[in-house]
C-alpha cells in the first residue's frame, strides 16, 4: 500500500438535499447538502441525536436515504447497499469478529473481495505494521486491550484502500490519556495517506483536535460548516457558539451600521464588527471566557460588575462576574488576584465579541 | 451478489425429497393390514418369501385405513387391504373403493365366506370369522366377590357396576358388532334398554376394540365385551382370563380382505389374494396366537379356538348392519340416547 | 440471472414435470422409456406432443425477461419486468396445480366455463420445484431492484422463500382444514352444518355442573389445560425459588431433570402411573392391603391427565420461573431490606410483582402444552373425552368424520390462539428485567421459612416421583410381565433390539430396527434443516427491516400454537393430492418436524442473535461482503450454541412426537413412537417399555454429546434458555 496509491483513490463525498425518515413521525436527517472533499477529514459534530451518526451510516449505504442523493467520487451511489460501496467503516464498538484472529480480522474484507492468498497477507501485514501492532496477528481480539482492538479496527479498514474511511465515535471507548494518543495517530495516518475521513464525535475538543472542517448538527441538520477556527471564533449562532467551546451570550443593540460596520452597545461597552447581514436593533452576542478583560472599576469602555465567585484552576483563574447583562464566565491569567465581592470593570478584547444570528 | 447460495436452500429441500424414495424392485405390493402386529408381519414376510415381491406394510385398525383408503380415493396408494372386521370392507365395496374379483381359491373356502363375498359384489371376501363375546379377570373377579356372568343380560345387574368395560362404537368396529348384535338379538327397542343399562355398569368406553380385555388382563378391569378370539389370545398369554360365550347367542364378525380399487400395483394383489386364500397359509395364524376360525376349510384350528359350532350365533345380517346409513343411523341413536345418560 | 433462468429451463426441459410413482429419489426414469413416457417426460416434451397444454404459457415467463437484455432497458424496467413474470409464473403454476387435477377439473365451475376435460394430472414433481424456485428468484430480484430492503437480493429471497414455506406448509393446509369443517359429506359449502356441529351438547354441554352426566369436551378440555397450567406454573415457580432461593446447591440436579420430559417417549409416562396407579397398581393394592379397601379405578379420567401431565410439563414451567427468578436483581431485594423489610415482606412486596409476568407466561406455556396433549389422555383419560383425542377418533373411528375432526380442532385452535394471542400480548406490553447485563452483585435473599418449608417438601415429594416413575420405566423393560410376572429378563430387549449374523454380515433381526432407523434418518434430516429455517428467520426478524415484519413474526410463530394432531389432519387433506402429493412418504413426515420445531428454532435464534452487536454485521458488510457471506460467515459461526440447541431439540422432538406422526407414517416410514403405540394397544408393554428405555438412552446420548460440544467451545449452553423463550 503505497501512499501514491492511496491518495490517487481517495475521492470526495457529495450529500444533495438529502432526508431520511424512520416512519412517518421521526427525521433523523432533515434536507442535508455537504461536500466533502478528497484527501480531507472532517468531523460530524453535534449532541447525540441530532443526526451524525444517520449522516454517516448514509454514507456507509448502511442506512437508505428517504430522498436526496449522494454521490462518492463521481458515482451516484444513492441506490448502492454498503457492500458495492468503496467505504470501510471504523465502530464504536469496533466490532472485531470475535471467532477470528486479529490476522484473520483484517485481512477478511481482502479476502472477501477475492485478493490472491499472498496479496492478502502481504497488506494485512502492512496494515497491522501501520497501526504498530506487527506480531499480534494470532491473537484473539479479546486478548488485546482496548486501545489496541481499536486499533486492529483502524487497520481492517485501512487495507481495503477504501475512497472514503469512516469513524464512528471511535474514541469513546478509551480512557482519556490514550484518547489523546490514538486522536493524533488517526490523523497521521490520514494526513499521511491523505485519506478521505468522515469522522463522527460528540466531544467538541476532539474535533477541534483532529478535523480540518467541522459539521456541527443539531436537529437533524446543519448549523454551521467550517474550519475549527472559523467555529470557534465566529459562530454563526447561539447553538454553535454555545456547543463548541464555552461563550457567554449576551443582549446588545446595534446602534447603526455604515458601510458594513456595524456599532454594537452591550450596556455600557461599544465595539464595531462587520454587520454581515445584521440591521439595526436588537442582537445576540457571544464571547469567550478568555477573551473578557476584568479591569479597574470604572475602566473606559467597559461595563460595572462584581465579582460572585472566585476559582483557581491551575494554570488560570476562572470569575463568576455579575454585570447589567447576566453573570458572565471569565477565564484569566493566573496572576490576576480579584476576590469575591470586588466591584470591577468588564470590557471585550477587540476580536472577541461575536454577533449571533437572532 | 452469490447466487449459489439460494441453490443451496433448493438442494436442501431435494434432499427432503430423497426421503420419498423407496427401493428399487421389480414387482411391488403396498398392503395396508387391520389384524394385529404380528400376523400382518407375518403375512408380509411371508408373501415376500413366497413370491420375491416387495411388500410395504402398514398396520392400522380397520376404521384407520378405511378413513385412510377413503382420503387417498383420488390418488390410491394402498393395493390390498387384509384383515380387521368385515363392515368397513363391506363400507368400502359400497363406496366403491374396492376392486371385484374372483380367486380360484373361491372353492375351497367355507359358505360364510363366500356369503360375504357375494353381499358386496366380489369386491372383498371373508378370511375368518370369530364370534363377539366377553372375558373376565379370575382374580379380579374373586377379590370383588362377584358370581361369575354367563349371559348378556348378566351384565347389566347392579352388582357389576363399574365392573364392565367396552369400547365405544364410534370408534370401534368391535363395539359396534355388539351393537348390531344386541339390536339383532333383542330386537331394537329391547336392544337400546340393554344398551342403557349396561351403560350404568361400564366404567369406560375405550376407544380400540380389543383395549377392554387387555385392560381386564392386566387387572385394570374386571370384565370385557370383545371378541371371543382376542380374549383366548390373553388367556394363552398367561393372563388370568375365562372366555365367556352368552347364553343368549351372539353375533360374529367375518374379516375381510379387499384389493382396493386403482392400486398401483393390481397384479401383485391379485397374487396376495390368492395366496393368502391357501390353507397352508391360513394355518399360520397359530403361530402368532390369532384363534379365529379360518376361511379355508382346510386349515387348521386351534385346540383354543372358539369352537364355532358349539357356540349360539344368530342370523347376522352383514349387509343391512354393514352398510353406513344404517351404521350411522345406530351410532347417533346410541350417542343421542345412550352415552348422555348417567352412570 | 442467466444462472436461475438455466436452472428454471431445465426443470422445464429436462427433468420430469410430475412426480415419479417411486418418488423423487429415484433415477429409475433415466433408463425407462424416458422422455417420451408421459409419466417421465419433462413438460417441454409433453408439449409437443400436444399434453398438458395448460403448461404451455410457462416457458413464455421463464424467457420473458431475456425481452429487457434485448431493449436493453432501465434497472427499474428490468426490475419491473422481473416483478411481473414471477407473479405471473407462480400464480399460473399454483392454479394450474390446484385447478387441474387427477380426475380432470377440480371445480365444477371450471368445467362449465371452459367444458369437460379429459387429461388429469398428477402431483408436481422436480421439474416443478426447479420452474418454481426460478420464479420466486426473478420476483425477489425484480423486489430487490426496485429498491426493497435495500436492494439485497439476499435478504428478498430469504424472505421470499421464508414466506413461500409458511404459505404452503402452514396456512394452506390449515385452510385446507377450515374449509372442511364448513362443507356436509356432499362437499356442499354450508355455514349451518358447521354450526350445527360446532354447537353441538357433545362439545358444549354442561351435564357435570347439572349433575349426572359428563360435560362436553371442550369444557373438559379447557378445565384440564386451566389446571395444569395453574399446577404447573406453580411446581414451576417451587423448584425455582428452591434451586435459587434455599441457599442449597441444587439447581444443578433440578435443572438436569429439565431435560426429562423432552427426551421421555409418549406414553411411558402415562404406562408408568397405570403400573402405579391403576386398578392392579402397585401403589393402588398396597394402600388398599394397608387400609383395607376395595381398590378403585379412580386414576382413569381427569386424576390421571393431571398427574401424568404435571410430570411432563412442571419442567418446562420451571425452565420458564428460574430464567426470570434469576432475573430478579438482587439489588431490589437488598433495596428493600435496606429499607427496613423483613424476609417475608421482600419477598412479598419486591419479589414476586417482579416475576407476576413470568408466571402468566410459564402458566400459558402449560395451558397450550396440555391442550395439545395427546398421549396422556390418550392412556389415562377413561371416560374424561379431551379434544385432541377427539380429533384423533374422529378421524380414525367408525364414524369417520373429517368434517367433524375439523370442527374440533377449530375449537382447539380458537382455545390456544387466544391463549398465544394473549401472552404476545402480554409480554409485547411489558418489561420485567431488571438486570442489566453487569454490574450486579449481591445475593439473592434467602427465603423466609415460612415460604421454604412446604417448598422443599413439595420439590422432594416430586423428585421422588418422578425418580420412581423414571426408576419403573428403565425396570419394566427388564421383567417378564410386569406386575404378574416379575422375573427378570432381555426378552423385550431381544425381541425389538436383537441383532444377528448371517452370510452378508449383521442382520437387524428385531422388530423395532426399522422404525428406528426411520425415526434416526428422518430425525436427522429434519434437524439440521428446521435449524436453518429456524434460525434463518430469526435473523429475518432480528436484523433486517421491511414492510409486514409483524405478520411475518405472527406467522411463522403461529404453528407453535396449533396442536399437533390439527397438523397431522390437515396435512393428509391438503397434501394426498396434486399438486403437491406427500402422503406415505418420508418427506411429509420431516416437513411436518420442520414446522412444527420451527418455532423453537426461531425463539433460540432470537434470544441469541440479539445479543450480537448489530455493528458486526455492519462491520462486514462494509468491508465488501454480501449479506450472504456475512450470514455465513460471521452470524453463524457466532450463533453456533444457538445452531446446536435448536437442532438438539428439534432432533429430540422429531424422535418424541406423536400427536402429527400418527396420521403421517406409512408402511415404509413408521415411526418409533407410532411403533410403541402398536405394542401399547396389543397388551406388549415390555417391548413399549424397551423400545422408550432404548430412546430416552439414545437421546439422553446426543443431549449429553450437543452440551459437551456447546460447553467444550467455551461458549455456555444456552440449550435450556432458548425453551424458555418459546
Amino acid at each position: 500500500m503505497t501512499i501514491q496509491q492511496t491518495r490517487s483513490k481517495a475521492a470526495s463525498v457529495e450529500f444533495k438535499h438529502v432526508t431520511k425518515r424512520y416512519g412517518k413521525e421521526i427525521t433523523a436527517v432533515d434536507d442535508v447538502s455537504l461536500h466533502v472533499h478528497a484527501g480531507e477529514l472532517v468531523t460530524l459534530l453535534g449532541p447525540s441525536g441530532c443526526g451524525k451518526t444517520t449522516t454517516l451510516r448514509m454514507i456507509a449505504g448502511l442506512e437508505m436515504v428517504t430522498s436526496g442523493h449522494i454521490t462518492i467520487g463521481d458515482t451516484d451511489v444513492t441506490k448502492l447497499p454498503a457492500t458495492d460501496r468503496d467505504v470501510a467503516m471504523v465502530f464504536q464498538s469496533y466490532a472485531l469478529f470475535p471467532h477470528m484472529s486479529v490476522m484473520d480480522n483484517v485481512a477478511y474484507g481482502l479476502r472477501i473481495n477475492k485478493l490472491k492468498k499472498d496479496d492478502v497477507r502481504v497488506r494485512a501485514n502492512r496494515g497491522l505494521e501501520l497501526v504498530g501492532l506487527k506480531g499480534y496477528g494470532d491473537r484473539l481480539p479479546s486478548e488485546l486491550s482496548g486501545g489496541q482492538q481499536q486499533r486492529v479496527a483502524v487497520a481492517r479498514a485501512l487495507v481495503l484502500e477504501p475512497q472514503v474511511l469512516l469513524f464512528d465515535e471511535p474514541l469513546s471507548n478509551l480512557d482519556a490519556k490514550l484518547r489523546r494518543q490514538v486522536r493524533e495517530d488517526i490523523r497521521d495516518i490520514q494526513t499521511g495517506l491523505g485519506l478521505t475521513v468522515v469522522y463522527v464525535t460528540h466531544d467538541q475538543e476532539e474535533a477541534l483536535a483532529v478535523s480540518d472542517r467541522i459539521i456541527v448538527m443539531n436537529n437533524a441538520s446543519i448549523a454551521q460548516i467550517g474550519t475549527p477556527r472559523q467555529l470557534y471564533d465566529a459562530p454563526k449562532d447561539e447553538f454553535v457558539a454555545d456547543f463548541i467551546g464555552e461563550a457567554n451570550l449576551m443582549d446588545g443593540q446595534i446602534e447603526s451600521v455604515e458601510n458594513e460596520i456595524a456599532t454594537v452597545s452591550v450596556d455600557s461597552i461599544r465595539f464595531e464588527l462587520p454587520a454581515a447581514d445584521h440591521t439595526t436593533g436588537a442582537i445576540r452576542v457571544a464571547i469567550r471566557p478568555g477573551r473578557i478583560q476584568i479591569l479597574p472599576e470604572n475602566s473606559p469602555n467597559a461595563m460595572a460588575g462584581n465579582v460572585l465567585k472566585v476559582t483557581y484552576a491551575g494554570r488560570h483563574m476562572e470569575y463568576q462576574v455579575a454585570t447589567a447583562v447576566g453573570e458572565l464566565f471569565v477565564v484569566s491569567d493566573v496572576d490576576s488576584d480579584y476576590v469575591e465581592g470586588q466591584a470591577v470593570g468588564v470590557g471585550f478584547e477587540t476580536k472577541g465579541p461575536v454577533l449571533l444570528k437572532v | 451478489m452469490s447466487k449459489k447460495q439460494p441453490l443451496l436452500l433448493l438442494v436442501s429441500g431435494l434432499l427432503i425429497a430423497a426421503l420419498s424414495a423407496p427401493v428399487h424392485s421389480a414387482e411391488k405390493l403396498t398392503y395396508y393390514c387391520s389384524a394385529q402386529e404380528e400376523w400382518c408381519q407375518l403375512m408380509a414376510t411371508g408373501f415376500e418369501e413366497a413370491t420375491g415381491i416387495k411388500v410395504s406394510m402398514t398396520r392400522k385398525s380397520s376404521g384407520e385405513t378405511l378413513a385412510q383408503i377413503k382420503a387417498e380415493a383420488s390418488n390410491p396408494k394402498g393395493d390390498i387391504w387384509w384383515g380387521g372386521t368385515g363392515d368397513p370392507h363391506l363400507q368400502a365395496a359400497e363406496e366403491g373403493l374396492s376392486e371385484e374379483y374372483l380367486s380360484p381359491l373361491r372353492d375351497e373356502q367355507h359358505d360364510w365366506a363366500i356369503k360375504q363375498a357375494e353381499s358386496a359384489g366380489n369386491q372383498t371376501i371373508g378370511i375368518y370369522s370369530g364370534a363377539l363375546g366377553y372375558g373376565y379377570n379370575e382374580e379380579v373377579l374373586k377379590s370383588n366377590n362377584l358370581p361369575v356372568p354367563e349371559c348378556w343380560k348378566d351384565l347389566t345387574k347392579a352388582e357389576y357396576k363399574g365392573h364392565v368395560q367396552m369400547a365405544n362404537p364410534n370408534s370401534s368396529g368391535t363395539a359396534y358388532t355388539t351393537l348390531a348384535t344386541i339390536v339383532q338379538l333383542f330386537g331394537e327397542d329391547e336392544g337400546f334398554e340393554f344398551m342403557k343399562a349396561l351403560h350404568k355398569n361400564i366404567n369406560q368406553y375405550t376407544k380400540s376394540g380389543s383395549a377392554p380385555i387387555k385392560a381386564a388382563a392386566r387387572g385394570e378391569n374386571t370384565i370385557g365385551i370383545v371378541f371371543m378370539h382376542d380374549a383366548v389370545a390373553q388367556a394363552v398369554a398367561g393372563f388370568p382370563i375365562k372366555v365367556v360365550a352368552p347364553c343368549e347367542g351372539t353375533g360374529y364378525e367375518i374379516g375381510g380382505m379387499t384389493i382396493i380399487k386403482d392400486g398401483r400395483n393390481p397384479d401383485s394383489a391379485r397374487k396376495f389374494y390368492d395366496w393368502a386364500l391357501t390353507a397352508d397359509v391360513q394355518s399360520r395364524a397359530l403361530e402368532v396366537d390369532s384363534f379365529q376360525v379360518m376361511s379355508n376349510k382346510a386349515a387348521k384350528s386351534s385346540p383354543m379356538a372358539p369352537d364355532l359350532d358349539s357356540i349360539k350365533l344368530i342370523d347376522y345380517d352383514f349387509a343391512k348392519y354393514g352398510s353406513s346409513d344404517e351404521r350411522k343411523r345406530l351410532l347417533k341413536k346410541w350417542d343421542d340416547e345412550v352415552s348422555v345418560l348417567p352412570q | 440471472m442467466l444462472l436461475w433462468l438455466s436452472v428454471g429451463i431445465v426443470g422445464f426441459c429436462l427433468l420430469p414435470w410430475y412426480v415419479l410413482e417411486d418418488g423423487l429419489w429415484s433415477f429409475e426414469w433415466l433408463f425407462d422409456g424416458y422422455p417420451f413416457n408421459t409419466d417421465y417426460a419433462p413438460a417441454a416434451f409433453l408439449l409437443t406432443q400436444g399434453e398438458k397444454l395448460w403448461l404451455s404459457p410457462i416457458p413464455l415467463f421463464l424467457l420473458f425477461p431475456l425481452v429487457s437484455q434485448v431493449f436493453k432497458h432501465s434497472t427499474a424496467q428490468r426490475s419491473n419486468v422481473l416483478i411481473m413474470v414471477g407473479v405471473a409464473g407462480i400464480a399460473w403454476m399454483v392454479m394450474q396445480g390446484l385447478g387441474i387435477g387427477l380426475r380432470g377439473w377440480n371445480f365444477e365451475a371450471l368445467g362449465q366455463l371452459f367444458g369437460p376435460l379429459e387429461a388429469r394430472q398428477f402431483g408436481m414433481g422436480f421439474g416443478a420445484l426447479f420452474v418454481f424456485a426460478t420464479f420466486l428468484f426473478f420476483l425477489s430480484t425484480g423486489i430487490a431492484g426496485r429498491g426493497a430492503v435495500n436492494g439485497d437480493v439476499f435478504v428478498v429471497g430469504a424472505i421470499g422463500l421464508v414466506i413461500a414455506v409458511v404459505t404452503v406448509f402452514i396456512f394452506f393446509p390449515i385452510v385446507q382444514m377450515l374449509s372442511s369443517a364448513v362443507r356436509d359429506n356432499d362437499g356442499v359449502y354450508s355455514l349451518t352444518i358447521f354450526a350445527e356441529k360446532f354447537f353441538q351438547n357433545k362439545f358444549w354441554g354442561l351435564g357435570c355442573i347439572q349433575g349426572g352426566t359428563r360435560c362436553g369436551v371442550a369444557w373438559n378440555s379447557l378445565f384440564l389445560a386451566v389446571l395444569v397450567g395453574f399446577l404447573t406454573t406453580l411446581l414451576g415457580l417451587v423448584f425455582a425459588l428452591v434451586a435459587t432461593r434455599s441457599g442449597l446447591k441444587r439447581g444443578n440436579f433440578l435443572r438436569a431433570m429439565t431435560v426429562l420430559p423432552i427426551i421421555t417417549p409418549p406414553f411411558v409416562i402415562g404406562l408408568a402411573i397405570i403400573l402405579l396407579f391403576g386398578l392392579s397398581g402397585s401403589v393402588t393394592k398396597l394402600v388398599a392391603d394397608v387400609l383395607d379397601l376395595q381398590p378403585t379405578r379412580w386414576v382413569y379420567g381427569l386424576p390421571g391427565i393431571v398427574i401424568a401431565q404435571l410430570l411432563s410439563f412442571t419442567p418446562i414451567a420451571f425452565l420458564v420461573m428460574i430464567g426470570v427468578v434469576e432475573g430478579v436483581s438482587p439489588a431490589m431485594e437488598e433495596a428493600a431490606q435496606t429499607l427496613r423489610a423483613s424476609r417475608w415482606q421482600t419477598f412479598k412486596t419486591v419479589t414476586l410483582p417482579l416475576i407476576r409476568p413470568g408466571l402468566a407466561n410459564a402458566f400459558l406455556l402449560g395451558f397450550i402444552e396440555s391442550m395439545a396433549d395427546f398421549g396422556n389422555p390418550l392412556v389415562l383419560g377413561g371416560n374424561y373425552d379431551v379434544l385432541s383425542t377427539e380429533i384423533f377418533f374422529a378421524i380414525v373411528g367408525a364414524q369417520n368424520d373429517q368434517g367433524m375432526a375439523a370442527v374440533l380442532a377449530i375449537a382447539l385452535l380458537i382455545f390456544t390462539l387466544s391463549a398465544f394471542y394473549v401472552q404476545r400480548r402480554w409480554l409485547g406490553k411489558k418489561s420485567y428485567t431488571t438486570k442489566t447485563g453487569k454490574g450486579d452483585s449481591g445475593m439473592h435473599v434467602t427465603m423466609p421459612k415460612r415460604v421454604l418449608l412446604p417448598c422443599y417438601l413439595v420439590a422432594a415429594v416430586w423428585t421422588l416421583f418422578t425418580a420412581t416413575v423414571y426408576g419403573m420405566i428403565l425396570y419394566g423393560g427388564f421383567v417378564e410381565m410386569w406386575g404378574l410376572n416379575n422375573t427378570l429378563t432381555f426378552k423385550h430387549y431381544i425381541t425389538a433390539f436383537g441383532v444377528g449374523f448371517n452370510e452378508f454380515g449383521i442382520h437387524f433381526k428385531g422388530s423395532a430396527w426399522d422404525s428406528f432407523f426411520t425415526t434416526l434418518k428422518i430425525a436427522a434430516t429434519a434437524a439440521p434443516l428446521t435449524a436453518m429455517l429456524g434460525l434463518l428467520t430469526a435473523w429475518l426478524l432480528v436484523r433486517q427491516n421491511f414492510a409486514g415484519k409483524n405478520a411475518f413474526e405472527f406467522g411463522t410463530m403461529l404453528s407453535f400454537a396449533i396442536p399437533g394432531t390439527v397438523i397431522g389432519v390437515s396435512y393428509i387433506l391438503a397434501f394426498n393430492v396434486p399438486p403437491l402429493e406427500l402422503t406415505g412418504t418420508g418427506a411429509i413426515l420431516v416437513i411436518s418436524f420442520i414446522f412444527r420445531n420451527m418455532p423453537v428454532g426461531v425463539r433460540a435464534g432470537i434470544a441469541s442473535m440479539s445479543q450480537l452487536d448489530k455493528s458486526l454485521d455492519e462491520a462486514s458488510l462494509t468491508l465488501g461482503a454480501s449479506t450472504w457471506k456475512t450470514f455465513t460467515r460471521i452470524i453463524l459461526p457466532l450463533m453456533r450454541p444457538a445452531i446446536l440447541a435448536a437442532l438438539v431439540f428439534s432432533f429430540v422432538r422429531a424422535m418424541t412426537a406423536i400427536s402429527a406422526v400418527i396420521f403421517l407414517v406409512s408402511a415404509e416410514y413408521n415411526m418409533a413412537t407410532s411403533y410403541i403405540i402398536g405394542r401399547v394397544e396389543n397388551n406388549d408393554y415390555g417391548i413399549a417399555i424397551a423400545y422408550s428405555s432404548v430412546l430416552i438412552v439414545v437421546m439422553l446420548a446426543v443431549v449429553a454429546l450437543m452440551q459437551f460440544l456447546v460447553n467444550r467451545n467455551g461458549q455456555g449452553s444456552r440449550f435450556a434458555q432458548s425453551r424458555t423463550n418459546w
